[in-house]
This record gives C-alpha cells, structure tokens and sequence, in this order.
C-alpha cells in the first residue's frame, strides 16, 4: 500500500480460547485514508478492528501474538497508556449507543473525562465536533435535548461527534450504517468523505457497494486471514485473488 | 439474488453471441452474394438489418438494467462492460454487411473484374476473426486471440493490394471505374470490420484478465 501507514499489524494472530479468530494478519493503514474490511459474517472484521484500539483486552481468555504499531509505537509494549491509545483510536458502534442524557453532555463527555473544565471550552469543542459530525445545524436549538429523542442516523452521527470531541487520529467504524435508513446512510457516507481530510477512517461494512463508495483501499478477510489488500478501485475492478473475486461478485458458497 | 443475476448474464451473454453470429451471417452472406452476382441474397442481408438492429436495443438495455439492478463488480462488472462492447461492433459488422449488399445490387448487372480481385480472400479471413473473437467472447478463451495483431496486418496488406490493382484497371480502362471503385470500398469496409474484430478481442482480453490492450 502507498501512502504512510498510521497503524501497522506484522504476523497478528489472535485466539478467542482455541478459536484461532486472526490469523498472521499483517497490513499497514494508510494515514488519512479510509480503509474499509469487508469479507463473510465471522471471518474476524471486528475482532481485526479491536485489536488497532485493545478492545478485546476486555474479553476474558483472549490471546494476542504479533505486532501492531501505531504511529510507530508497539501499542502492546508495556507502560502503554490504553485509555490515551483510545482518545487517539475511537471507534463507532454498529448500533447508535448514545447515553441517556442531554445532546451536550454527550459530546461534553470525553473531554470532561480527560480533565477538560473550563465551560466555553467544552461549548466550544462541543460546537466543532457536531459542526464536524455534520449534525449541528440540526440540533443547534436543542442542544439540552435528551439525545435519545433523536433519530437512529442522528444518534449515529453523535456518536461519531462524541468520538470527534476527545480529538482522535483514527475512528473505527464497525457496521455503522447497518441499522440506518438510506438517507441517514447517504449523510454517514458524506461523512465519512469529509472526515478523511483530517482523520485516518477504518469501517468494516456488510455493504460492498458502500465500501466500494466510501473507502480508498479495501481488505478482504476470511476465515481469520486477510486474503487481499489494495486500492478499492483494484480490488472492485479487477481483484487479484479468487477468492475476493468470488465473494465481490455474489459466488460464494 | 445473486444466482438470479448470474442466470441473467449468463443468458444475456448467450443472446449477445447469438447476435454477433448474425451480424457476422451479415457480412458473410453480403460478400458471397457480391462474388456470386446473387441480388436475391444480397437483398435478404438489407432486409436483415431492422433485426440486428432491435437485438442492439434490446440487449443494451438488458446490460444497463443488470448494471442499475444490481450494481455489478470485478468480472461481472467486466463482462457487462465487454458485452457492451460486443454488441456495438456486431452491430458495426452487421451493418458493413448491409452496405456491401447494396453496392451488390449496383453493380450486378455486370461481370466481375479479375474475379473481384482479392476480395474473397480478404473476407474469408476477416470472417475467420470474426469468429474467433466471438468464440473467445464465448468461451472465455483468449489463446484465439492472441495472434490478432499480425491478423490484422495482413488484412491491412490486401486492402492495399486490391487498391493498388484497382487503381491499375482504372488507368488501363475507365470503363472499369465504377466497378473498381466499389471493390476498394468492399476492401475498405471488410478492413473496418477486422478492426471491429480486434475491438471485440480486446474487451474479451479486458473481460478475462482486467489488462487493457490495444491491437494495431
Ligand atoms: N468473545 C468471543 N469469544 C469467542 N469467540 C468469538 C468472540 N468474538 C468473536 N468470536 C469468534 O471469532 C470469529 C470472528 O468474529 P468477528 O466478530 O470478528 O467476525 P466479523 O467478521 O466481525 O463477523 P460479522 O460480520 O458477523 O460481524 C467468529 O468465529 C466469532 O464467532
Ligand atoms: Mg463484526
């Protein structure tokens, strides 16, 4: 892959007990780039997604051998600050997971957390980020509002601006379309184009088309392996293995 | 889903042959009824070309609808954008077939000059590509592809000669204008669906292996 990578895996494996989930995984995310996964239900999209911010250090029993770099540092070396790794690597839920408080206290979180106090700070970075999440115009004068009166693509797109707000370098997406309508998807997908300009964007996606729509360089996952990674244009034009071949083109099975 | 668009390409892609051997019946069937002096023939190759032509409608819609309906990628993708190609040179040929059947029916009324010169020849080989561009459409067999290049130069070599020998009854007897004049035009068209041939091989070629080529 061209570009600088930001995040880097070399020989990743992972085992879930005997499960062997990740297999010798090793691919490099380019920087300010939109990298989407795609690849059949449990060939290891979201247990790969995960790994770049140590979620599945939450799951008992996990395994982890390999490297994973982010901005050349070891993300497994000890005396790594996970919860910093996080600020920087967020991630975006398939279904919309707002808390139930107000819009603004969503957003205000994260930097709250990590020690923001100063009031017209926080309104400030609460303004940016759903101005930046595309949402602002349209909860502006509701600001007070509990977030869970907003629709499912809104509370999406608080969500990503909940992410935004602690100032990341990565965001995570896993399926975040799959509960939305087509017009709620449309506004992610915009998104998400946007966001490339300032942010490195990894979405997994059942969707070929939307990875096809959204992404600059595609990975095809099965059976725990990265078959094929490479330009999405390529990899939808002309992919160079058989097996992405025939999972693009419906002939799996 | 994506069994029933499987079927449909695979039909689409038969119905797509299917009309390429008929413009190519076309060409075929125009250049024998010239040689032979056989108007009835050559009137049976005009009266073909509404027919190719509603094929052209038909079978390009079909390709537009598989591409709205379900969004084609990698070879199918390719495959639509080969058959389309396909179509549109069958439909070339088929049309080059309907103009050598008119001039069949200006210049009947005579006997040949040097027994049409090379043009037999010429259109025998330029059929034989024809042929094999659409069995490797068929088959997905690009080796019968793959000499076209010098095909194509010797197709270019006999529309110079049977220029060049036109030009020289000319001279020797103006009376032959006319009639040599519409055999370089035969030649001239035969030359332009050899290269619609090579058009067709090097989508098959893009079709089969997502290179893109380009036949001189
Ligand atoms: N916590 C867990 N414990 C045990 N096995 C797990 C766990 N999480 C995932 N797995 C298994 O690991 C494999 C990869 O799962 P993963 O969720 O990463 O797949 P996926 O590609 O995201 O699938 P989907 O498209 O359905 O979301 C699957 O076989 C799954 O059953
Ligand atoms: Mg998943």
């Amino acid at each position: 892959m061209s570009g600088d990578g930001i995040i880097s895996t070399t020989d990743l494996n992972l085992w879930y007990r005997e499960k062997h989930a990740l297999q010798s995984v090793s691919m490099r995310i380019p920087k300010n780039k939109v990298t989407a996964l795609i690849g059949p239900s449990g060939c290891g999209k979201s247990t790969l997604l995960r790994c770049f911010n140590r979620l599945n250090d939450l799951i008992d029993h996990v395994k982890i051998t390999g490297k994973i770099t982010f901005d050349d540092h070891e993300i497994h070396a000890p005396g790594t600050d996970v919860v910093l790794l996080r600020k920087k690597i967020g991630m975006v839920f398939q279904k919309p997971n707002p808390f139930p408080k107000s819009i603004y206290e969503n957003v205000s979180y994260g930097p709250r957390v990590h020690g923001v106090r100063d009031r017209e700070t926080l309104d400030r970075i609460v303004e940016e980020s759903l101005r930046h999440a595309a949402l602002w115009d349209e909860v502006k004068d509701r600001i007070s509002d509990s977030a869970l009166g907003l629709s499912g693509g809104q509370q999406q797109r608080l969500c990503i601006a909940r992410t935004l707000a602690v100032g990341p370098e990565v965001i995570l997406m896993d399926e975040p379309c799959s509960a939305l309508d087509p017009i709620a998807t449309a506004k992610i997908e915009n998104l998400i184009e946007k966001l490339r300009e300032e942010y490195t964007v990894i979405i997994v996606t059942h969707n070929m088309q939307q990875a096809a729509r959204v992404s600059d360089y595609t990975g095809f996952m099965y059976l725990g392996k990265l078959i094929e990674c490479g330009k999405t244009v390529q990899i939808f034009e002309h992919p160079a293995e058989e097996l992405t071949e025939n999972y693009i083109t419906g002939r799996f099975g | 889903m994506a069994e029933k668009f499987h079927t449909e390409l695979k039909h689409l892609r038969k119905e797509t042959v299917a009309m390429a051997q008929f413009g190519r019946s076309m060409l075929k069937d125009s250049v024998d009824a010239l040689v032979r002096q056989d108007e009835q023939l050559a009137g049976s190759v005009v009266a073909r070309k509404g027919d190719i032509h509603l094929r052209e409608v038909e079978l390009e819609e079909r390709c537009y609808q598989l591409i709205a309906l379900y969004q084609p990628m990698a070879k199918d993708m390719r495959v639509i954008a080969c058959t389309l190609k396909v179509i549109t040179a069958s439909m070339r040929i088929g049309r080059y077939g309907k103009v050598i059947a008119n001039i069949v029916r200006e210049i009947a009324v005579k006997p040949h000059i040097s027994h049409t010169m090379s043009i037999p020849h010429m259109a025998e080989l330029v059929v034989e590509m024809i042929d094999d561009a659409i069995t490797a459409y068929e088959t997905d067999s690009i080796e019968l592809i793959a000499d076209f290049s010098t095909r194509d130069d010797t197709i270019d070599a006999l529309r110079h000669s049977i220029f060049r020998e036109g030009i020289t009854h000319m001279m020797e007897d103006p009376r032959t204008i006319t009639r040599c004049t519409h055999y370089i035009m035969v030649a001239r068209y035969l030359e332009r669906c050899a290269d619609h041939a090579c058009k067709i091989a090097e989508n098959v070629q893009y079709m089969d292996t997502g290179e893109r080529i380009e036949i001189h």
